[in-house]
């Protein structure tokens, strides 16, 4: 057994030795109804990182998904009170524009896309603080309970929460498995120049990622405002880098082609349970983010396939 | 006093090199020649240490020595002048000649200018180039930086105890006749330094330098002639192994074609910087050659049937409809099917499965509403790998772990399953070992007999000439001369080379 046909099961390995070593740190990790609070509070994040898995898939990185949910969040705030249910769609609608325009900017105009989606958060981050005035704004609770009220109750014992997430998940894998514009996806990632001369239309897939990738943003912004009940130009900070630490550490790597959306599931939970064991071990808030940045280079350095690095790393 | 015992190569599904024999004295200039894809240039990595061999000893002064890296190697005296220039432009040509190598330059932590110019200066009269050495690299013509390459490699002399051995790849094949002759009289000078290989695809070039020639064939040397028994044809046979005979290229199953309504036309098409003013018809059943040195414009036009690259001016026709969109989809609408030459990075998708990297170009033929039918997909995998004999364990195979040949079958099966009825092949045995490249002769005919049009880049001339019904002759991007070659009635390799160059 080579440690290489190991490789595609390193993510599920190491979430499951994380638990038992969580769990032998306090045994009251294993406690099912604190547990699935636990999973239910990282859906947000979730969502975010399994639109993230997209972009990554094919080789590129979008690093404008935290201010989108930001821009979201304030959207949804300000008018929910015009459109009700309807925010939703608002909200869907700004994140494919913001991905498709980052798509489109990385595929016609040859912007890198961590440059291109770093603009574009700027964009959205400016947006919303003009938008909100650089206020925190709250929900009006009986709208909010009427509108989005679903969201949060549980269905036989499951959190609502945890029930959306599956079902965009099922969503995401049979895109990417069942369908044409996945494989497109997977041929684009594994082997670009090859796809070109298959006659793919591969400007497009990439574009269509990007676009996904915004509105799965939108989708995680939308919910953490629901969540929190209001709305502010800074309230998804600190989503991006779990985000993508998600993605990596899923098995999902920067050079794309391989791993997917089930991936960082494993991935996002992995997170969960570092940030639990933290929890535990008492790690200050402040602190954590230090944590998974030198997690976040692990990741990459373990999972990067150094044969498609062309030339030199700048 | 370099001596290769019994060495062997292996890489996924290719013997590259079977136990080989090699050997060099003091100051001889030996030679190397062999088809493409003989293992010549797996040779050279293994002797200037870019590969380790899988089997077998490298010895120098009759001591087994194992280099992992060309470093190693240069410390041993072996260095390799690069056929494609390895000298970085923007620097200066002292600073090229010592790069890696500044630190005896280097006086508290700075290089002494004067002293590495001084150094570089000595160099180049090794070679008798009379330069400034604090010229950028840039400004030098091709043969000038070809010689700054020599005194490189020659700088081992001083940092060397033992003997030289000097690898030469194709050091001819840019330079004018005149460089040839300086060049070859520089490398007879130089024997009393070092020792050369000699590896070029001139066979007269090689049969003037070099006192012994390897021939080379499928990875093996197939014989050792010295220079005054050597003769060209000879060696020709010897590196082909076989005659070329008629059923080598299945020409007993070359039919003639349907001169009606072409199926590609071009119409004094030009492209910036590719070819000019190149006009031909490509009909049903025809196998269309085009023959060129490396840059004729080959590939350019390949390219621009397909729709990877626009012309600048001309027409082009494809099936009786003019192209306007010039895209790679727009050619495999057109039933354009695109046989690359870099076949692991163009042909197939490393990664993705054999029905996947099937149904690639066609994925709307097994779709509805953008829902894949996999089942499908399979099953027209398990046929196309029955009938074209793909060797795999199965249709969930990664293309990636494949030999060459079989890859090169999956690609043909991509474009054939689609209905492409134009087929580009671009070097299509380029690394096939010769079981492999027969099963692509067969395929060529078999397409051919099926109406497809086929315009082919061989790997070598005797295949041109082998395979197709008509030729033509590229030089620089012009059109020199067309060639019909029907069974009976081919052209010789004379009659194409003497237009070539």
């Amino acid at each position: 057994m080579k440690l290489e046909s190991l490789k595609p099961h390193f993510p599920w390995i190491t979430l499951v030795v994380l638990v038992l070593i969580v769990g032998l740190i306090n045994p009251s990790f294993f406690d099912p109804s604190s547990l699935i609070l636990l999973v239910a509070d990282i859906v947000p994040l979730f969502i975010m990182a399994m639109g993230m898995t997209f972009v990554i898939y094919i080789g590129g990185i979008d690093l404008s998904v935290q201010q989108l949910a930001n821009v979201v969040t304030v959207v949804a705030t300000v008018y929910l009170a015009n459109f009700g249910v309807g925010v939703a769609l608002i909200a869907i609608v700004i994140g494919a524009a913001f991905g498709a325009v980052s798509g489109y900017v990385t595929t016609r105009l040859f912007v890198p896309s961590f440059v291109s989606t770093l603009a574009m958060g700027f964009v959205a981050l400016s947006m919303a603080k003009w938008l909100s005035g650089q206020r925190a704004l709250a929900m009006d609770a009986t709208m909010r309970n009427d509108s989005f009220g679903w969201m949060f109750g549980s269905t036989a014992g499951i959190p609502n929460e945890l029930m959306i997430a599956g079902v965009l998940l099922t969503i995401a894998w049979f895109l990417q498995a069942r369908t044409t514009f996945g494989r497109a996806l997977k041929a684009v990632g594994a082997g670009e120049l090859a796809a070109v001369a298959s006659g793919l239309n591969v400007d497009r897939v990439k574009i269509i990622a990007f676009a996904i990738s915004g509105v799965f943003a939108a989708i995680a912004g939308l919910m953490f405002s629901v969540k929190l009940s209001g709305g502010d130009a800074n309230l998804a900070n600190g989503f991006l880098l779990l985000a993508i630490v998600a993605v990596l550490v899923g098995g999902t790597p920067l050079t794309g082609g391989v791993g997917g959306v089930v991936n960082t599931a494993i991935g996002t939970l992995i997170v969960m349970v570092i940030r639990a064991a933290m929890v535990y071990l008492e790690v200050d808030a402040t602190q954590q983010q230090m944590v998974f940045g030198i997690v976040l280079i692990a990741a990459i350095a373990l999972t990067i396939d150094r044969s498609k690095l062309r030339g030199v790393v700048k | 006093m370099y001596e290769l015992q019994q060495v062997d190569k292996h890489f996924p599904g290719v013997h590259a090199l079977k136990a080989i024999d090699f050997k060099i004295g003091r100051g001889e200039i030996v030679g190397l020649v062999g088809e493409n894809g003989a293992g010549k240039s797996t040779l050279m990595k293994v002797i200037y240490g870019a590969y380790q061999p899988d089997g077998g000893t490298i010895a120098v002064d009759g001591k087994a020595v194992r280099f992992h890296n060309p470093r190693q190697a240069m410390d041993y005296g072996i260095g390799m002048v690069f056929q494609e220039q390895s000298l970085i432009t923007n620097l200066t040509v002292a600073e090229n000649i010592f790069l890696g190598f500044e630190q005896q330059f280097v006086k508290w932590g700075v290089i002494n200018w004067k002293e590495m110019t001084a150094a570089a200066r000595a160099q180049l009269a090794k070679v008798k180039l009379d330069i400034d050495p604090s010229m950028i690299t840039a400004k030098l013509s091709f043969a000038q930086r070809q010689l700054v390459e020599l005194a490189k490699v020659l700088t081992l002399e001083e940092r060397v105890d033992g003997d030289l051995v000097i690898l030469l790849d194709e050091p001819t094949s840019v330079l004018a006749r005149e460089e040839v002759e300086l060049l070859f009289q520089l490398v007879r000078d130089l024997t009393s330094r070092a020792s050369f290989i000699f590896v070029s695809h001139r066979m007269d070039e090689v049969l003037e330098l070099s006192d012994r020639i390897y021939v080379m064939k499928d990875g093996e040397v197939v014989d050792v002639v010295a220079q005054r028994e050597a003769q060209v044809e000879t060696i020709q046979h010897k590196m082909v192994g076989r005659d070329i005979d008629k059923e080598y290229y299945r020409e007993q199953k070359q039919l003639d074609y349907e001169r009606t309504d072409p199926l590609v036309s071009f119409n004094n098409v030009s492209r910036a910087g590719g070819f000019e003013d190149i006009s031909f018809d490509l009909h049903p059943g025809e196998v269309l050659c085009l023959v060129g040195t490396e840059g004729s414009g080959r590939e350019a036009i390949l390219r621009t049937v397909f729709g990877m690259d626009a012309p600048t001016s001309g027409t082009v026709t494809i099936k009786g409809r003019q192209v306007t969109r010039f895209t790679a989809q727009n050619g495999v609408a057109n039933g354009i099917g695109y046989v690359p030459r870099e076949r692991k990075i163009e042909g197939i998708v490393n990664g993705m499965n054999v029905y996947e990297n099937m149904t690639l170009s066609q994925m709307d033929k097994y779709a509805s509403n953008g829902v894949l039918r996999i089942g499908e997909e399979k099953a027209l995998a398990r046929d196309w790998i029955a009938k074209l004999g793909i060797k795999t364990p199965s249709e969930f195979k990664d293309c990636a772990g494949l030999s060459g040949g079989n890859q090169q079958k999956v690609v043909l099966a991509k474009w054939r399953s689609g209905g492409s009825d134009i087929i580009l092949l671009d070097h299509p045995t380029r690394g096939l070992d010769i079981g492999a490249k027969e099963d692509v002769y067969e395929m060529v005919r078999a397409m051919s007999a099926d109406g497809v049009g086929i315009i082919l880049v061989a790997d070598t001339l005797e295949e041109a000439i082998g395979l197709s019904h008509s030729i033509i002759v590229l030089k620089d991007g012009q059109f020199q001369q067309r060639f019909e070659g029907m069974p009976g009635s081919k052209p010789t390799l004379f009659d194409l080379v003497h237009h070539m160059i």
